[in-house]
């Protein structure tokens, strides 16, 4: 099927997602899943029902072996706005 | 003063020798008389030339020019010198007439008789008339007359002008030091300075002075020795009646003078008895003579008192206002006598006549008072004066007096406030003023130009290629307000011109106040300036502007350029699929973009519709799905820009009509294209549409492409999302809305199910409404066979859609019953399938239904207000079932529920339960069952 017509430029594959359940990595190890809703071309994005989840590496170099403790913390929120320049990748929810 | 003095040096001489040897007033006689033999010939001593000219020196008997103007001074002084020398007059007159007595007796007892003093006496009456006045007025008046003059005189000299009195004698004094000679000197010299200027006015005076004074000098000058000053009748042109009359005096004295003259020269050459003979004759001349002279002596005092009196008046009248009111009252107290009235006891009608007038007008409504009250005149008039500034002051005392404490304090405040208010009103005023100043101190800084050049370059901004567009978010929510508020939807809040742009102009307007008015004037404004600019653009033509562009374009769009783009992904191969940033570039070719995409679509269905390949196709994946839609939502987007624009075109031209028309089904026919409704069922699992439906956008866009779609396409959707019910996401995975804990699988589930209850079931309702028995029945069977019903009824979706159906034969049959005669009722062969329609429905659900309203244990076990309302639609469909039960279904029905009845009504009744509302929920529900079997919870006694 060609529907590969409708999509020329990588924004049309997020345009694809909008008002769907998207995964957003941002900088600072830092992850995002919620509906979008909408965006621009800073990749700045609006979401909804949004579950952020941050890991914290505690200890890094503490220990001999070098692996620290990772502690992921989860936060929700309603709305949010998130600003392009953290924005590292946007991805439909991966299906189990 | 020279020759005023003369006389007085005689008196004063004489006073001094009286005072020297304390003799009788008697031996004085012999030195001042000249008629005897020893008199010393003083008087030719004394004879000096250019006395003739002394008369134009000092003022003669010619007239006097109006242009005298003397000095109220000099006036004062005049009333200061009269009375003096009638003082001194008073003082000495009486000596003085006794010396003439005496003289008249010593020449009677000397060489000649009373022919001889008559003569002497008349030369001492025949002097200067000014001479002769007070020694006549003493002999005319009776003596008491001479004290009240010499006592008013003297009051009126105490009173203001005691220093000038006083001066009065030094001078005399001092001619009385100085010599005769000197003086005369004195006085010849300046008469001589004058005399050159005076000559020719005065020469007929000085002819005539020079026939009588080459005989006569001597008494000539005596004559004329009283200055020019001392003439009150000279001093002011008010008097030359009498001046003149004074001449004719004078003429007449000096007649006499002449006579005398040559009578003495006569008796100076010692021929006596021609000389008693001839003043025999002479006397008897004489005589006539002085009485005709006493006749008019008697005028003139009349006139002179009369001349005094009214210089009195006059020197008064400045004082008057000066005069203090207990000067007045000594006054008063000093001439008790007076005739005039009191203060206390003035007639009223006097009082008012005198208060209309000004103590300045008095005078000539008494003038006929005063010429008759004569000599009393002044005083009277002088205190009436006084008086009546008095009682002027008194009246205006009175006058403000007159109204009462109350009244004047009641007039007060209310000129106090009036005052106030006055100033108050004048302050806010200025305050009003200073404030208007200060606003409009800019005024005019911009002239209109100005104003709407600014105006013009503000609205450029706002002018887009598609106002609706542009101002999407706005003019949606503009549009539901209002229809919120019930205005008109049609409302037209872009303003368009041309075809190349509009403005949005945003929300409606509301509220009152200055707003308002100011968005309407903005909005006047800017049609204004559209026009204008549409104007210019149609006489473009005309100026032969073919060079505009020629060097290019600015961007008049700069505003837009901020902030940079990230990514600048060129859109060579451009289609309706474009990022936000390209729209504007893309529009352009969207049309024809659009159109190669439902070409595409077109043939993607034709491949698949085609009748010879009925090979399965992989079912769309969500990618494609969500490809598919987006396309489909753009397609939405055009068709509804077509819709608001098709009211414009309602108006115009059959064949602008026509063009909508046929771009708008071309675009319809696009979108049913694109929804693969016609694919058939079998071609894929799911099936596509069901696919496309699957995300909740997919859900969403039915209920925005169903008022767009037939009746018939719609009827099509409904058969199609019956047919392939089961394959839907939210059927297959329902299971998972059932198990009890939480996740984002469960959650977005929940969100699907919510958006096809929320959007599907909606948009299909008006279908299943309308919808005839044979339909609902032929749907029911479709969804029968195709679907496994048990699975299907454990499933919300699925319990709705029965429900539907159900409720919707349940209303056909109550609308046969109650109207069987009309005419748009279900026709025979749909009433014989509507009598099969429970028959159909009645082998499978029966037990299932109990089975599903009896095995939910989670929602059971867990009793919360959650699970009693997700259980109303349950108990909804049980009750729709049971209306169509037969008996024996009811029955069965009715033991499958029973356990859960008495329970849910158990709990209701015995409190199990957490609140009121769910409560009331679980005996809802059981209620809606039970009502549908005619029987009520009430009914239930546990």
């Amino acid at each position: 099927m060609d529907t590969s017509a409708g999509i020329q430029e990588p924004f049309d594959l997020i345009r694809l997602s909008l008002s769907e359940r998207v995964f957003v990595k941002l900088r600072g190890d830092r992850e995002l899943t919620g509906i979008l809703h909408a965006y621009d071309g800073h990749m700045n994005l609006i979401l909804s029902e949004v579950e952020e989840t941050i890991m914290l590496v505690d200890g890094a170099d503490s220990g001999p072996s070098g692996q620290g403790i990772v502690n992921v913390t989860k936060r929700k929120m309603e709305m949010l706005f998130v600003r392009g320049d953290g924005v590292i990748l946007v991805s439909p929810p991966s299906r189990t | 003063m020279s020759f005023f003095g003369f006389e007085q040096n005689d008196r004063l001489q004489q006073e001094k020798q009286r005072f020297r040897e304390g003799k009788l007033e008697q031996e004085d006689l012999a030195v001042y008389t000249w008629g005897e033999d020893s008199y010393d010939g003083l008087g030719d001593a004394l004879q000096e030339g250019g006395d003739e000219l002394n008369d134009e020196t000092f003022g003669g008997t010619e007239q006097v020019g109006k242009d005298f103007d003397f000095t109220q001074q000099t006036l004062l002084i005049d009333d200061q010198l009269e009375p003096l020398l009638v003082s001194s007059d008073n003082t000495f007159k009486q000596p003085f007439a006794q010396s003439d007595l005496s003289r008249d007796t010593a020449n009677a007892h000397g060489t000649q008789a009373s022919s001889s003093s008559r003569p002497g006496q008349s030369l001492w009456d025949e002097k200067s008339p000014f001479s002769v006045l007070p020694r006549s007025g003493g002999t005319s008046r009776s003596p008491a007359d001479h004290v009240r003059n010499g006592s008013v005189s003297s009051s009126n000299l105490a009173q203001s002008h005691s220093p000038s009195a006083s001066a009065a004698p030094q001078t005399t004094s001092q001619t009385g030091v100085r010599t005769l000679q000197d003086i005369e000197a004195e006085m010849k010299a300046v008469a001589i300075a004058q005399r050159m200027q005076n000559a020719a006015v005065t020469q007929r005076q000085q002819l005539m002075q020079e026939q009588q004074h080459a005989q006569q000098p001597h008494h000539y000058q005596q004559q004329r020795s009283a200055p020019p000053r001392m003439h009150p009748q000279a001093q002011s042109p008010r008097f030359h009646q009498q001046l003149q009359q004074q001449q004719l005096i004078q003429q007449q004295q000096l007649r006499e003078q002449q006579l005398h003259e040559q009578l003495q020269l006569q008796f100076r050459q010692q021929q006596m008895l021609e000389q008693e003979r001839e003043r025999m004759l002479q006397e008897a001349q004489l005589q006539e003579q002085i009485r005709e002279r006493q006749l008019q002596e008697l005028q003139l005092q009349e006139q002179l008192r009369l001349d005094q009196m009214e210089r009195q008046l006059r020197s008064q009248r400045p004082d008057i206002r000066q005069h203090q009111i207990i000067q007045n009252h000594q006054h008063l107290h000093q001439r008790p006598s007076s005739d005039l009235p009191l203060p206390g006891t003035i007639p009223p009608q006097q009082l008012v006549q005198r208060r209309q007038q000004s103590p300045a007008f008095i005078d000539p409504h008494l003038q006929p008072q005063y010429q008759q009250k004569g000599q009393y005149m002044p005083q009277n008039i002088q205190l009436q004066q006084r008086l009546l500034s008095e009682m002027a002051q008194a009246e205006f005392m009175r006058d403000m007096q007159a109204v009462s404490q109350a009244e004047q304090d009641a007039l007060q405040a209310e000129a106090m406030r009036r005052i106030m208010e006055t100033e108050r009103m004048e302050e806010k005023r200025r305050r009003k003023a200073a404030k208007i100043a200060h606003m409009s101190r800019y005024n005019d800084l911009m002239t209109q130009s100005d104003k709407d050049f600014i105006t013009r370059i503000q609205v450029s901004q706002l002018v887009t290629q598609d106002p609706y567009a542009d101002d999407f978010y706005a003019q949606v929510y503009s549009a539901i307000v209002r229809s919120r508020l019930g205005l008109q939807p049609s409302d037209e809040r872009v303003l368009k011109f041309g075809a190349f742009g509009g403005v949005g102009l945003g929300m409606g307007q509301k509220g009152a106040g200055r707003r308002p008015s100011a968005m309407q004037k903005m909005e006047q404004q800017v049609e204004r300036i559209v026009h204008n600019a549409r104007q210019r653009e149609q006489e473009k033509p005309v100026n032969h502007n073919n060079l505009q562009g020629a060097l290019g374009k600015t961007s008049g769009r700069s505003y837009k350029a901020a902030p940079r783009q990230l990514l600048q992904v060129d859109s060579s191969n451009s289609s309706s699929h474009a990022h936000i940033s390209k729209e504007d570039a893309i529009r352009k070719h969207g049309e024809g973009a659009a159109k190669e995409a439902a070409k595409i679509g077109a043939e993607a269905l034709g491949v698949t519709a085609d009748p010879d390949d009925t090979a399965r196709r992989d079912p769309l994946s969500t990618k494609e799905a969500l490809t598919i839609l987006e396309y489909l939502y753009d397609l939405v987007l055009d068709i509804e820009q077509i819709r608001r624009e098709q009211s414009g075109l309602d108006a115009e031209g059959t064949e602008a009509a026509e063009t909508w028309n046929k771009r708008y089904s071309e675009l319809v026919q696009q979108l049913w294209d694109d929804l693969r409704v016609m694919v058939p069922l079998e071609t894929s699992n799911p099936h596509p549409f069901i696919s496309l439906i699957a995300p909740s956008k997919g859900k969403k866009l039915l209920p925005r492409i169903s008022r767009h779609l037939s009746s018939q396409q719609m009827l099509t959707v409904l058969t199609l999302l019956v047919a392939c019910f089961s394959q839907m996401d939210i059927v297959v995975h329902a299971s998972i809305l059932d198990v009890p804990e939480e996740s984002t699988q469960q959650q977005d589930l929940e969100r699907q199910t919510q958006a096809f209850l929320g959007s599907v079931v909606q948009s299909i309702l008006p279908v299943i409404a309308k919808a005839g028995l044979r339909l609902v029945s032929g749907l029911l069977g479709l969804l029968l066979e195709r679907s496994d019903i048990v699975s299907v009824t454990q499933t919300r979706p699925g319990l709705a859609i029965l429900t539907l159906f159900l409720s919707r034969v349940e209303l056909i049959k109550q609308s046969m019953s109650t109207a069987t005669e009309l005419s748009e009722l279900p026709t025979q062969d749909e009433t014989e399938q509507c009598a099969l329609t429970p028959q159909l429905a009645l082998p499978f659900p029966f037990g299932t239904h109990c089975r599903r309203a009896g095995c939910r244990p989670p929602n059971t076990v867990a009793p919360t207000l959650h699970t009693e309302t997700l259980d109303q639609p349950v108990w909804q469909f049980l009750a729709a079932l049971a209306l169509h039960a037969t008996n024996e279904q009811q029955q069965a029905l009715v033991t499958a529920l029973r356990e859960k009845v008495l329970e849910n009504v158990a709990s209701a009744n015995k409190g199990w339960v957490a609140d009121e509302d769910e409560r009331r929920a679980k005996l809802g529900n059981v209620n809606l069952f039970l009502h549908a079997l005619g029987l009520d919870s009430s009914q239930i006694s546990i």
